[in-house]
């Protein structure tokens, strides 16, 4: 990538080599970040194409499409990649790129772990990828491949092998990259930013480490456990190993839900204050919400095995039901900010408003999964499908785009295009709501989750042509996406941009005080740290200070309102 | 169909609480975004929390956490009380809505295996066991009496399969080397499709079963019939 003739030439001296090596052998924390978020977010596509493959299958009732082999390669590697390779790496590789800037530090803590950890997720991904090339295909035993069907007679050929080695060479990646953002914060933080200073995206990913930290090492033991079975699948005719095993998965399985959630939660926190043009409300009431929220989390995995027979159900309902207290914390910081603020509506703004309805759709369907009685049921079927998708999909990936709308400026020094922004936006909210509700239904009337193919009898063909026709609006609206962000790239390259304020949506923490895009050493003496005296640092700036660094010049009484050609002239 | 009835009234309330909710939390959302929306001569607060209103908040939510804690618990262990019924019988329950004097439950052993089931009645003569293939349509069916307890104990021969009876609102995982065991009771005749929930492999999709309740006198004049297969293997 080269460097824009508009920008700072601090970019200029920056002592790695130039080009492709440049970036492969990065220690710039701003560099790893945008590799593990660009990587991220060509695989998101990937997955995307796979979910569309089989709602291709579903759409109608007796369909062959796609026989039943390969539709368990493809939901299995749907649910593997979106997981382990798109919503966790996204989430980690935001804090890699923002944390540093965020805190006001020059780099990261342990900057070539770091670069290790993203090769060994792109080698991860690469590997769980391959199993599509050799003949008997990729693994297809689900995202959580419980043995005994996972092991190497029920689940035979090297696919399955590949799988273990991709999710656990991702999983220490991301472990790795984990613990260089927490460092980061415990340590290089700039004088004068306590650790109740911290924004809440960082936050939210000092929170997020510690999960990493606390929930990877089981996800490591679980793939040992399977890696063994797979030398010798006679140890899988015990019990012991099998719950063994599903304990061990879920240990890390719930907490990573969350991993997959708070940074997501935070960019929308960081978007809503931002473009409400205030302060976020209840800031510390979140900060505590989300630690208790952490702990607890770690507490409640048997939530997923109530149909074990094996699983204490009061135990686990009790601690499932009691996360509602903290998650109702936030979301009372998030009405909160928007009762008291000066709403503008833009791109990254109409991405964090609709999270709130649609997380909070999977947010309360998470009560019922968690009482048993109603999990008896639902768990396993369609309704399980359409619950997770609302947190995953209509939630945290809603946040995702928030943040690539809302950081996209800060990281290349051009904005994204509003109009398709909105086209985008729209797209899938329709597409999103369209694919994912009547998910329910058919859970609630008694289809199972992973099957290829349903019978006309069974009276699924309605609701699954609704979903799959969502999908469709879904493709739609990831086009625009893609289209916009290729445009703006294409553009910045061919130069003849305006140039851009350097805090376009007046945004109020470290990140902005610097230039867009920041230079390697972060701040530098003539755009050095600004006094850091709260957790949003540039409100806090006197308004000719504010000016200086960079906002939009005369405009600064109207957060987040465009930069119009003539204030632009203003840098 | 006690779990059928005790998933109705938790699923109804649950979901008129969320349903409360969720309206609630879109009326203040669209509320404030009509009335928030920047406009010349709108100011943005700066007021950054507001403590009691928070912890008030919380208190509330905890309780209610703490009410639907307990709520569901209580029903749940009025489900597995009935499971637990192979001990001596006549608790109210059972005799209040039975037509007669409560009997000793009927024992099925059912086996999942990739990929179908089969369904054994060790309380037969000869051990009548009853499975097929689940394939071109032919699936096995587990007959039963009505208004009888059924106690199930539930395994598997190779992977995790899960038997779901959606009309029952039931499920329960089929491990290998282990049981579980649970008790149904249905009240009236009909038959209900039954599937696997569990992924397990290629045919995990036509792995279905009927589930067929007739009364008493039909379901022990079908015993006799099939046992006299002595052990017969066809439904
Ligand atoms: C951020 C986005 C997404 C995430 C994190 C995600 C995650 C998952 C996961 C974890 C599974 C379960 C796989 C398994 O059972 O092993 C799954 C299944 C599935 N997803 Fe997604 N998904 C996403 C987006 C989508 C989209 C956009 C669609 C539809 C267009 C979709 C359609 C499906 C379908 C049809 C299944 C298969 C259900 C089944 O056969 O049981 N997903 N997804
Ligand atoms: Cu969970
Ligand atoms: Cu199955």
């Amino acid at each position: 990538m080269t460097v824009p003739a508009t920008s700072d030439p601090a970019d200029t001296r920056t002592a790695e080599p130039d080009g492709w090596l440049g970036w492969l052998t990065t220690t710039d924390h701003k560099r790893i970040g945008l590799l593990t978020l660009a990587t991220s977010v060509v695989l998101l596509f990937l997955m995307g194409i796979l979910a569309l493959i089989m709602r291709g299958q579903l759409a109608q009732p007796g369909e062959d499409l796609i026989d039943a082999h390969t539709y368990n390669q493809v939901f299995t590697i749907h649910g593997s990649g979106m997981i382990y390779l798109v919503m966790t790496p996204f989430a980690i590789g935001l804090g890699v790129y923002l944390v540093p800037l965020q805190v006001g530090a020059p780099a990261l803590a342990t900057p070539r772990t770091t670069l290790l950890g993203y090769w060994l997720y792109v080698l991860g991904a690469l590997s769980m990828l391959c199993g599509f090339a050799i003949p008997s295909g990729a693994a297809r035993s689900g995202w959580f491949s419980y043995p005994p069907l996972a092991d190497s007679d029920y689940s035979p050929g090297a696919g399955p092998d590949l799988w273990v080695i991709g999710v656990a060479m991702s999983a220490i990646g991301i472990l790795l990259m984990a613990w260089a953002v927490l460092w980061t914060v415990l340590r290089k933080r700039a004088i004068g930013m306590t650790m109740l200073r911290l924004p809440v995206f960082s936050w939210s990913m000092v929170v997020t480490c510690l999960m990493v930290l606390g929930a990877f090492p089981s996800l490591l033991a679980a793939l040992v456990l399977l890696a063994l079975g797979r030398g010798d699948p006679a140890i899988f005719d015990s019990n012991v190993w099998n719950i063994g095993y599903q304990h061990l998965f879920w240990f890390y399985g719930h907490p990573v839900v969350y991993v997959m959630f708070f940074p997501y939660l935070a960019a929308v926190a960081e978007v809503l204050a931002v473009f409400c043009g205030r302060r976020f409300f209840g800031y510390k009431a979140t900060v505590l919400s989300l630690l208790v929220f952490a702990a607890l989390s770690m507490s409640v995995w048997g939530h997923h095995m109530f149909t074990t027979g094996q699983a204490s159900n009061d135990y686990y309902s009790l601690t499932s039901i009691l996360l509602t207290v903290p998650a109702g914390a936030e979301y009372f910081g998030m009405l909160g900010t928007l009762v008291g603020g000066r709403i503008v509506f833009r791109t990254p703004m109409l991405f964090a408003l609709a999270f709130i309805p649609q997380f909070l759709i999977g947010g309360l369907t998470g009560i019922m999964t968690g009482t048993p009685v109603i999990d008896y049921h639902v768990t396993d079927s369609y309704f399980i499908v359409a619950h997770f998708h609302y947190t995953l999909f209509a939630g945290s990936a809603f946040g995702l785009f928030a943040a690539v709308y809302y950081w996209f400026p800060k990281v290349t020094g051009v904005m994204l295009d509003e109009r398709l922004g909105k086209i985008h936006f729209w797209l899938l909210v329709v597409g999103a709501n369209l694919t994912f509700l009547p998910m329910f239904g058919l859970g609630y009337k008694g289809m199972p989750r992973r099957v290829n193919t349903y019978s006309s009898v069974d009276g699924f063909g309605l609701l699954n042509l609704l979903a799959s026709c969502g999908a469709a609006v879904l493709a739609a609206g990831m086009i625009v996406f893609a289209v916009n962000i290729l445009r703006s790239l294409l553009r910045r390259r061919r130069g003849g941009l305006a140039p851009m304020p350097d805090n376009p949506w007046n945004a109020h923490t470290l990140e902005w005080a610097t230039s867009s895009p920041p230079p390697p050493e972060n701040f530098t003496p003539d755009r050095p740290l600004p006094p850091i005296t709260s957790n949003a640092p540039l409100l806090d700036l006197p308004m000719a200070q504010k000016e200086a660094e960079g906002a939009n010049p005369g405009k600064t009484a109207q957060p987040g309102e465009p930069a119009g050609p003539a204030e632009r002239s203003g840098l | 169909m006690n779990q059928r009835h005790i998933f109705g009234t938790v699923f109804w309330l649950e979901s008129a609480i969320a349903g409360g909710v969720f309206v609630v939390i879109a009326i203040i959302l669209l509320v404030s975004l009509v009335r928030r929306r920047a406009r010349v001569g709108l100011v943005a607060s700066q007021r950054q929390d507001n403590r009691k209103l928070e912890i008030s908040y919380a208190v509330v939510l905890a309780a209610f956490a703490a009410f639907l804690v307990s709520y569901t618990a209580w029903q749940n262990h009025r489900e597995t009380g009935a499971n637990a019924s192979t001990a001596p019988a006549g608790h109210a329950s059972s005799s209040a809505q039975g037509s007669g004097a409560p009997s000793k439950p009927v024992t099925v052993n059912v086996t999942a295996f990739q990929w179908c089931w089969q369904f054994g009645y060790p309380q037969a003569p000869g051990s009548l066991k009853v499975s097929d293939n689940c394939q071109g349509g032919k699936v096995p069916t587990l007959v039963v009496p009505t208004g009888r307890e059924i106690r199930i104990h539930l395994t598997s021969k190779d992977v995790i399969h899960s038997m779901w009876v959606p009309a029952l609102r039931y499920k329960m995982d089929a491990f290998p080397d282990h049981v579980n065991s649970f008790t149904i009771k249905i009240d009236k005749a009909g038959r209900w499709v039954g599937r696997c929930a569990e992924f397990c492999g290629e045919r995990h999709s036509k792995m279905h079963f009927w589930l067929k309740a007739v009364p008493p006198d039909e379901y022990k004049h079908w015993v006799q019939q099939h046992a006299a297969h002595a052990g017969g293997a066809q439904a």
